[in-house]
This record gives structure tokens, sequence and C-alpha cells, in this order.
């Protein structure tokens, strides 16, 4: 076992060596070792001292460009400074709704400062009246400074960093995890039970880096293991998805993960193969969404011919609130797939081969794995017992990459770590020792690999013209083998027709978030109930909606 | 005054709209791309890969955020459709 180093650490000892990272945009590669990217590192935590900022205080990063954002998080964290990640907003065309819902994390974060881009900065100043913790709005390209080593240094239990998910506004998560918590999931993904990571090894991504995968997984996981790592802006893979393989293959990639609509984007657009080798991709990790067994042995069967192995997929399952990484499968093992039947899975919670009934609907899944060493797993019913194998529940776990907590958010961090184990929120089996996800108990919808709470996307449409206040449930619908449905329903205040309504609220929706909303319900008043407390009953709609209730016919009844 | 060369544009446009778009989609000129024609982020990318490879141009990513509307689409690709036929 490797000492465990705080990130400030890892960044000295990577500075040793030669590897480092190269960000690739519109086909120009910029190697930075590790060495020059710490000097302007300690540059940025000198600047960040001199501002004002002192230890212990949480600095907002709202970042688009890779090099900006990592040597200001490692800026922060040499300085003693808590780094928080924000998403940077999806368009620039609802910057004022943008700026509010950050405004709401900065508050309940009591952040000192943000950190962001010349574009951004003017409206950042302008929550400040809202913020009023908030002292600093700086932008990155001033915080310059020389490279002095610095005098003090976080201890390994001090927080890392702590990343924001989807920004609730009611109640901001920002997951919080300390120096330990990020060693301890490294040293177990990356060691010989993880990805067996050695010298020759090259990582490529394109994921966001404000996204526990793209950060810990790849760029935190190269340095920690002073490997190199290849960057590439996650709108270049979007754009033209054979641009992740092209990297791959120019690089000789050996590692590199991304959700399962990645490799899907692949199967159906990238139509040249032509100049591809991806016979050194030895790891292709997939998580941060349900994982079709379809969708991968499509990738596999397209792109055997330029070199790619199926063996080399490693479907695993992690969340930000364990750092990233929980269970892998054995390296170089073909993806393990289980056909239970349907029915039985959703109403007796159970997963019974689905050979037993050859006529009934199967679902298929993919193992992800067992605990990486040292960390645990349970799945236990809706009073917390554990479950016998291939029955349905919870899934928790335990371990040295459980979260600190959620930051400034005690009750919230009491009901998701109860005597060290973490409510994952999602539903699985074990089978032999191996976990198959296939539900989310928890109300997160997901798409593309990220997720969003319901209570965002709902706060996001309260204020639009013709929706009735507080009558606006989101949620989405899990669909096997595809994407969630996002399904927005309201109670319209009367003013605006059905149909501008209707695109009102998916435009604001595509602004804010970059996502489309699948169906709009528009419901009579009176169909949105509360509770008690006066929140929206959402399961309860969902169950409605769910049931065929809200069709265009029942609802004009 | 509409020039021949901007009505194959248009239809360029919308063949590229129904190609990349998963549902049956019938796009006009103020369709709007996410209300409309239920394009998300990532399918609005898509969109600018193909217009670009078939009109060979470059469409820079800072411009699409302000773009909303098929017209706007139309609109932007014949300029640069222009600029390198001038260049």
């Amino acid at each position: 076992m490797p000492r465990s180093r705080t990130l400030p650490e890892a960044l000295a000892d990577a500075a040793r060596g030669d590897a480092g990272y190269c960000f690739e945009s519109a086909g120009v590669a910029r190697w930075r070792s590790y060495a020059d990217l710490r000097r302007t590192s300690l540059g940025v935590a000198r600047a960040l001292v001199e501002s004002g900022l002192r230890r212990g205080d949480l600095v907002a990063l709202v970042l688009q460009d890779g090099e900006q954002f990592l040597t200001a998080l490692f800026g922060a964290s040499i300085a003693g400074v808590i780094p928080a990640s924000l998403y940077p907003p999806a368009t620039a065309a609802d910057l004022p709704r943008y700026i509010e819902l950050t405004a709401a994390i900065l508050n309940a974060s009591e952040a000192r400062a943000v950190v962001t881009s010349r574009a951004l900065a003017p409206s950042f100043e302008e929550t400040r009246a809202m913020c009023p913790r908030l002292a600093r709005v700086l932008c990155r390209e001033d915080l310059e400074g020389p490279p002095d080593e610095p005098s003090t240094s976080p201890s390994i239990d001090d927080i890392a960093f702590v990343q924001f998910t989807s920004g609730s506004t009611s109640t901001p998560k920002g997951v919080a995890l300390t120096h330990a918590n990020v060693a301890a999931n490294i040293a177990a993904f990356a060691g010989p039970h993880g990805v067996g990571s050695c010298g020759d090894d090259v990582a490529v991504s394109w994921l966001p880096l404000n996204h526990d995968m793209g950060l810990v997984g790849m760029a935190l996981g190269a340095l920690y293991e002073q490997r190199r790592c290849v960057l590439l802006p996650p709108q270049a893979f979007v754009k033209r998805p054979a641009e992740w393989l092209r990297a791959l293959t120019r690089h000789r990639g050996t590692i590199s993960f991304a959700p399962n609509f990645a490799y899907d984007l692949c199967v159906r657009r990238v139509k040249d193969l032509s100049g591809l080798d991806l016979s050194p991709w030895r790891v292709a990790g997939c998580g941060a969404e349900p994982i079709h067994p379809a969708t991968l042995a499509a990738f596999a069967e397209k792109f055997a011919p330029v070199g790619f192995r199926d063996s080399s997929f490693l479907p695993s399952y992690g969340l930000a609130e364990h750092v990233l990484a929980a269970t892998f499968p054995p390296l170089g093992r073909h993806p393990r797939v289980e056909r239970v039947a349907a029915d039985d899975l959703a109403e007796r919670r159970i997963a019974v081969d689905a050979a037993v009934d050859p006529d009934a609907p199967a679902a298929a899944l993919v193992s992800c794995g067992s605990p990486l060493p040292g960390h645990h797993i349970r799945v236990v019913d809706e009073h917390g017992r554990p479950l016998a194998e291939r029955h349905v529940g919870e899934i928790l776990l335990a371990g040295p990459s459980v979260m600190l907590g959620y930051y400034k958010q005690d009750a919230l961090t009491a009901a998701a770590i109860r005597d060290g184990w973490l409510r994952t929120g999602d539903l699985g089996y074990l089978s032999d020792g191996e976990l198959f996800v296939c539900g989310r108990a928890k109300d997160l919808i997901i798409v593309h690999g990220r997720k969003y709470h319901p209570q965002d996307l709902e706060w996001a449409v309260d204020d639009v013209a013709g929706v009735r206040r507080g009558r606006v449930v989101a949620f989405g619908v899990v669909e096997a083998g595809r994407a969630d449905r996002v399904v927005i329903v309201v109670e319209p205040s009367g003013t605006v027709a059905g149909d501008p309504l209707t695109e009102a609220i998916r435009r604001r929706i595509g602004d804010l978030f970059g996502i489309y909303v699948d169906d709009v319900a528009i419901v009579p008043r009176g169909t949105v109930g509360r509770t008690t407390s006066g929140k929206v009953q959402r399961a309860a709609t969902k169950d409605r909606y769910v049931r065929g209730e809200f069709t265009a016919e029942s609802v004009k009844a | 005054m509409p020039q021949p060369a901007s009505v194959a544009i248009e239809e360029g446009v919308i063949d590229v709209l129904k190609n990349v778009s998963r549902r049956p989609i019938d796009p006009t000129l103020s369709s709007d791309l996410v209300a409309d024609l239920g394009f998300d982020s990532l399918q609005v990318l898509e969109v600018i890969a193909e217009l670009e490879d078939r009109f060979d141009i470059s469409i820079p990513l800072n411009d699409v955020p302000t773009t909303r509307t098929v017209a706007q689409v139309v609109a932007q690709v014949a300029g640069l459709v222009a600029e390198r036929s001038n260049a």
C-alpha cells in the first residue's frame, strides 16, 4: 500500500518525473509536464493568498478550459483553500438564470471567492449583492505570481475539493472529499485489482473535469500514478466522436473511460475507420450511467477490425460520493452479462434467469464486478437489512472512499451515511459477489452520464411565463436500453397557450442544462399535489404520468 | 433577393436536420432547434459537424449558443460559405 498523499504532495512527486498532461484542441497538441503545471499552480496559490483568501475558505471554480481549471484546482489546494468545482453554463443564452442558480450554490457553501473566465466575471460581480459572504470575483487569467514554495500545506484529513454535481437551489449538494479519500480511491482503482496502472500507460479523456470520472478517474489518476494523460475538450468529442478514437490512435492510448452514451455515439456516428488503431487500448472503462450490453457489443463488433478487443471493456460502478470507483470486474475479461426476467426484477425484486421462461420479457444486465480492495458493499432492503444474493435492494458502500459529507449540509450527510455505510440511492443485486445495477431509488435524472436533480429543473421552469408557480414536477422515466426520458408536468397559470408554453419550457431547460425535455404534460389546476411540508408530490405525480393519466385526451376531459 | 445558392443551402440545412433527428421532423425556417425540433446540446453539435462536412466550412463553437432557429443556421452557413468562396 503506497503512502497516502495529499494533492499538493502528489503533484510535487509527479513534478520530479517527466510525465504530464497533453492538452489537445483543434488538432493542436500541447504537452505540459507536471513540473511545469506545478510552477503555474504555485503562482496561482500565491495570488489566491494575496487576494485575501485564508486556509479553509471555499473558492468556487467556474472554468471551461481544462488547463486553467486544473492549475486553479492545484493552486487552491496548495494554498490550503478549498476548491469547489461548479458547472459552467451550458450555453450563454440564459446567463441571468444560470447566475441565479449558481448564486444559490455560492451562498449555501459560503464561498469566499469565485475564479472564472474574463467573459463570465462581470456576471458574477452582479451576484455580489445576493452573496454577502462572497468577497472576491477573480479572473483566472489574472492569477499569476512567482512560483514560491508554500509555507504551509494541507493535512491528509483536510478537504481536497468539493464537487457540486447539479446545483440544487434549496439544498445544494457539494460532495466534500478529503485528501485521504481521494488517495485511497486512486490507489485502489489504479492498482492491480483496478486498471493495473503501469509506466507505459497513456490515458486519453474528453470527459468534463467537473465530473468525477473526468477529474479523478482520468486527470488525477494519471497525476497520482505519474503517467501521461491526454485531455480533449468535451465539445470536441461530442461534435466529432471520431476525435476520441483518433486521439487514442495518435497517442497509442491504453486507458480511457466514458459513459455508455459515448460508446453509442461512436457506433452511430463514426463512419470512417481508416487510419484508426485501437489495439493499444487495454482498458475501455464504462460507467457513470446505466450500461447497456447491446451498446458494448455493437461497439466491439464495429471496431474489432481496427484492433479493439471486447475484453478491454471494464464496466464499472461508482459515484462522486465515493470519490469515483466502487466496483470493478477483473481486467481482460469479456463483459459478464445476465439475462433476467423483467417482471420478476420489477415486481418481486428478484433476479431470475430469463431462460426459465424464454417467452417472458427479459432485461440484459452487465456485471460491474466486485468491490475494490479495502472497500465493502452491501445490498439492503428498505429497513437496511442485508439481502441474499440475487435480491434487488439499495446498494450501500463502506471504506476509505466514502466522502467526508455534503459540504455544510449536516442533515443531508447524516441521512446519506449511517454507521460508515454510504447510501447510494442506486438499486442492484449481487450475483457470485459481483454487482449488477438495475435502477435508482433516488429521483435523479441521468442524461449523457450527468446527473440532474429534479428540483433544479423544477426551479428553472418555475418562473416561465404561463406556469403556475410551485406547481411544477420534473422526473426521469427510465427506459431499458435507452437514456432517461425527461418529463415535466406543469399546471398552467392560464396566461399562455399550451404549445407556446411547451416551447418556452423546452427552451429554458435546453438553455440552462443543455438537455431536451421529451414530454411536457400540462395538467389541470389542482393536479400537482403538495406534501404537508409544502413540497411537490413528485413520486405520486410520476406514478400517475406513467399510468397514462396525463395524456392529452384525459387532461382535456 | 433570394439566390439559387441560398436555396441550396436552405435545403442542405433542412436535410442535415432531418438526418440528425431521431424522430420524424418537418423543419421550416422559423423552427426553433430546441423547442420545436427537439435537439439537445449533443445533437446541436452533431448538426454543426454535419454542416461543416457538407458545406466545407468551419463553424466557430462560440457562435452556437446564439443560434436558435433554422433561419439563423441558414444565414450563418450562407455567410461562412460566402466567406470561403471570397477567400
